[in-house]
């Protein structure tokens, strides 16, 4: 492989674990806060203990967000120095806004973290809200500044130069609301099942029923109802790329014979090198009306593409037939959750908490397939039709090592992270069966082992 | 409007300087205490800097993206050069925020323990050496340039540049800065036996920090490197310096007589007056090559994206300041200092 390769592999890398800790920090307040609601309106302590048990889950995320997020924003300075170079002046503004974002997120969190007991009951509660918020902001400017790679605008491209710089509209691409739209939304689904799933797990081995089926309750109903409201979001963002990025749209289908009432493949295994698909389901008709609302619409192939314009098509084929099948099995889990609020027998049956463990992480799986999609599926593009990923690469050699350096280091912060959530789940069940709630527990398992010798 | 973006540049710069630099200095401090007091310093730092620590490396990512955004060419020599230490700065700062979330939020206190905070202090030793061989590659004179991978090889081109003398000897100083501040930080915030140990600290610090100070200097005189060179030949600059060497007096003063606010705005004011010193002599060419210098606002970003980042920066500059006053006002920083001491 070469420098290109690795330098490519290092920001996938990066990028798919980025996206988990962000994600996860970025829907997990909104859980917290409403445990906190329920806590304040019915002073239930199972729900102050819930509120504390997820604040740790958002504070060990945030962090770590953070510190991959610091990571990120030095590597695509140092892997694509020549994009920096050019699209840093036009897309600074989501950068410069996110960096706002976090920033007051951060001091949200502070204010939440340590002030119990010392805030205002209804402020300190509010600034809870404003970890959310803020979080969901800056995931939304944040892939403001991705849907600008795949729809360049708020400027004149020149004889290879760029000028007539307008921030504004550049922010504002035409790409940026359909992409915000479907990551805010499968933020919301991925976290909502995933969480859903670790507290079924221990309902599972009945653990502290009563508490975790609380959780469960609060995490589930976000993911269904996110579940539902993305196939609505998916398809606006399947006409933006078929209008904007028709390559791009032939390669998530493995379409290359350009054809009208174009159908759609399920499954199927792509050939690149004689360009044919085999084993698939197809749909007739349907490509055409999902890109176009039109059955008997023109969809373009990659044939008709020229040959240096084409993205790796099975890569991109395969994550995006992960994505939606994984899209509508969410959707009806959301619905067996919704039809278990009818029939409470289910709840009492194992398989309904062994489907939810089971697809747990399938949300995430989902999200990297998404944003593999959205990425090699740009390819040789990292702005669209602008600039060539290989003219944007440092000139840096030996990004083979560079890789695994940050491999490494990534890594480190996965496992701790799982290590320390898991640490987190299971003193959280001793305390439980030990000690029968009472408020001393909860101070307790608040408060940080370090600063417990002096007083408030 | 280019003056609000400087402005916000440099200010963040100083920030990430005190607030960031107190953060690494008090692993350092840890590092280099005796086991029973590591115990002590370990709680206090928590106390110190447990509710704005997540706040301190933000200063990092906005002066990041300040310079990607508004000074992309000098953004973009800076990041190409500096791959290698920078990364390792990442390294260091991950590492040691993994071991302080750790160590200060693990449900379960066991062994473990031991590991994290070793690897807390040695990632706060370590970070901002790199961050200071980072800056004194930059301006050390060696950064070459070129497209010729023939005649250069590798070393000669990322790594010759930072591993040199004058660099180690920037970062080195860099982390005795930190370790000064975190000490006379960490002095107003211990009682008695503690407190004795923070000033014994405090003052081996600051004779450190002077030593590698008048080494770097003179090692950058006599090797003919240009930046030491024009920073002695600066007047200002030189003045700067010789100031703050002069206010430490005041300061020992003031520690002795328990002045905790003073000598802590007062060590604060030392280290703008050494950071002013060393931007001034050069301002604004702040990369030093091999074959010439490259100014800061050379080929900068066009008027409109200047304006906008200015009054993004302005924006964010009068929601984010005040919030973050508070926070500290609320919780510890301040308000632990104007208590009255018990002994």
């Amino acid at each position: 492989m070469e420098n290109l390769d690795y330098a490519r592999l290092q920001m996938a890398f990066t990028l798919g674990f980025h996206i988990i800790f962000a994600c996860i920090g970025m829907v997990m307040p909104f859980f917290m806060v409403v445990s906190h609601y329920k806590w304040l309106k019915t002073r239930n302590p199972i729900y102050k203990r819930l509120t504390m048990a997820w604040l740790k889950g958002v504070a060990i995320f945030f962090v770590t967000g953070a510190v991959s997020g610091t990571a990120l924003s030095f590597e695509l300075g140092m892997l694509w120095p020549e994009f920096m170079k050019h699209a840093g002046p036009i897309i600074g503004m989501p950068f410069s806004l996110e960096g706002a974002a976090f920033f007051v997120e951060a001091i949200a969190l502070g204010f939440y973290l340590y002030g119990w007991n010392k805030l205002p009951e209804k402020f300190h509660w509010f600034t809870g809200v404003i970890i959310g918020v803020a979080g969901v902001a800056s995931g939304i400017l944040v892939v403001s500044a991705n849907g600008w790679m795949n729809a360049p605008s708020g400027f004149e491209y020149i004889n290879g130069e760029f000028t007539n710089i307008d921030p504004v509209a550049a922010l504002l691409n035409p790409a940026w609301f359909t992409q915000a739209l479907h990551m805010t939304l499968a933020a919301f689904v991925a976290t909502s099942f995933g969480v859903a799933g670790i507290h079924a797990f221990q309902i599972f081995r009945k653990r502290n029923v009563e508490l975790h089926t609380k959780a469960f309750k609060i995490a589930i109903v976000f993911g269904a109802i996110a579940a539902f409201l993305q196939p609505i979001s998916g398809d606006l963002s399947a006409k933006d790329v078929a209008e904007r990025q028709p390559v791009k749209l032939a390669a998530m289908e493995a379409h290359y014979e350009t054809s009208k009432g174009a159908p759609l493949y399920i499954g199927g295994i792509v050939d690149e090198e004689n360009r044919t698909v085999s084993n698939k389901i197809e749909i007739p008709k349907a490509l055409s009306f999902l890109a176009f609302g039109d059955f008997n619409a023109e969809v373009k192939g990659l044939n008709d593409f020229p040959d240096n314009e084409l993205p790796p098509v099975a890569i991109v084929h395969y994550a995006f037939q992960t994505m939606v099948g994984i899209g509508t099995l969410l959707m009806f889990a959301g619905l067996i959750y919704f039809i278990s609020l009818r029939k409470k027998s289910w709840l009492q049956n194992k398989y309904y908490w062994l489907l939810f463990i089971i697809i747990a992480p399938l949300g995430f799986v989902a999200i990297e397939a998404g944003w593999i999609v959205t990425e090699v599926g740009r390819q040789p593009w990292i702005i669209h039709q602008i600039m060539r990923t290989e003219d944007a690469v440092t000139p840096m050699p030996g990004m083979k090592y560079s890789f695994f350096y940050y491999l490494f280091l990534y890594t480190i912060l996965a496992i701790t992270v799982t290590w320390l959530m898991n640490r987190q789940i299971k003193s959280l069940n001793q305390e439980t069966s030990e000690e029968k709630g009472t408020g001393n527990t909860l101070k307790k398992s608040f408060k940080p082992t370090g600063g417990n010798k002096n007083k408030d | 409007m280019l003056y609000v973006v400087l402005f916000f540049l440099l200010f963040s710069l100083l920030l990430y300087v005190l607030l960031g630099g107190a953060d690494f200095g008090a692993g350092i401090v840890e590092l280099f205490s005796s086991a029973r007091n590591k115990e002590h310093t370990r709680d206090t730092i928590y106390r110190v800097m447990g509710p704005i620590w997540e706040a301190n490396h933000i200063w990092l990512i906005i002066m990041l993206v300040i310079l990607w955004v508004a000074f992309p060419a000098y953004f973009n020599v800076m990041i190409i050069y500096l791959h290698i230490p920078l990364s390792l700065v990442l390294l260091g700062i991950t590492l040691r925020g993994v071991a302080f979330v750790f160590r200060h939020y693990d449900a379960v206190l066991d062994k473990s323990q031991f590991w994290y905070n070793w690897l807390f202090r040695i990632g706060s030793f370590v970070t901002p050496v790199f961050l200071g061989m980072s800056f004194g590659a930059l301006i050390g004179g060696e950064i070459i340039i070129t497209e010729d991978y023939e005649t250069y090889g590798f070393y000669d081109l990322f790594m010759q540049h930072w591993l040199s003398i004058f660099a180690l000897l920037v970062g080195l100083f860099y982390a005795a800065l930190c370790a000064f501040l975190a000490s006379t930080l960490l002095i107003g915030e211990a009682d008695g036996k503690a407190r004795k140990h923070y000033a014994k600290n405090s003052a081996f610090f600051t004779i450190v920090l002077v030593v590698l100070g008048f080494i770097l200097i003179s090692y950058g005189y006599f090797s003919e490197i240009k930046f030491a060179e024009d920073f002695i030949h600066n007047p200002i600059s030189l003045a700067c310096v010789g100031l703050s060497g002069i206010l430490l007096f005041p300061l020992w003063k003031f520690i002795k007589k328990e002045y905790r606010i003073a000598s802590r705005y007062l060590a604060g004011f030392q280290v703008v007056l050494i950071l002013f010193a060393a931007l001034y002599a050069h301002f604004p060419y702040i990369i030093i090559t091999a074959e010439k210098e490259i100014s800061l606002l050379e080929n900068l970003a066009p008027e409109s994206t200047i304006s906008n980042l200015a009054i993004m920066l302005l924006i964010g500059g009068f929601i984010i300041l005040p919030g973050l006053f508070h926070l500290m006002k609320s919780f510890n920083m301040i308000k632990l200092l104007e208590k009255p001491e018990k002994d």
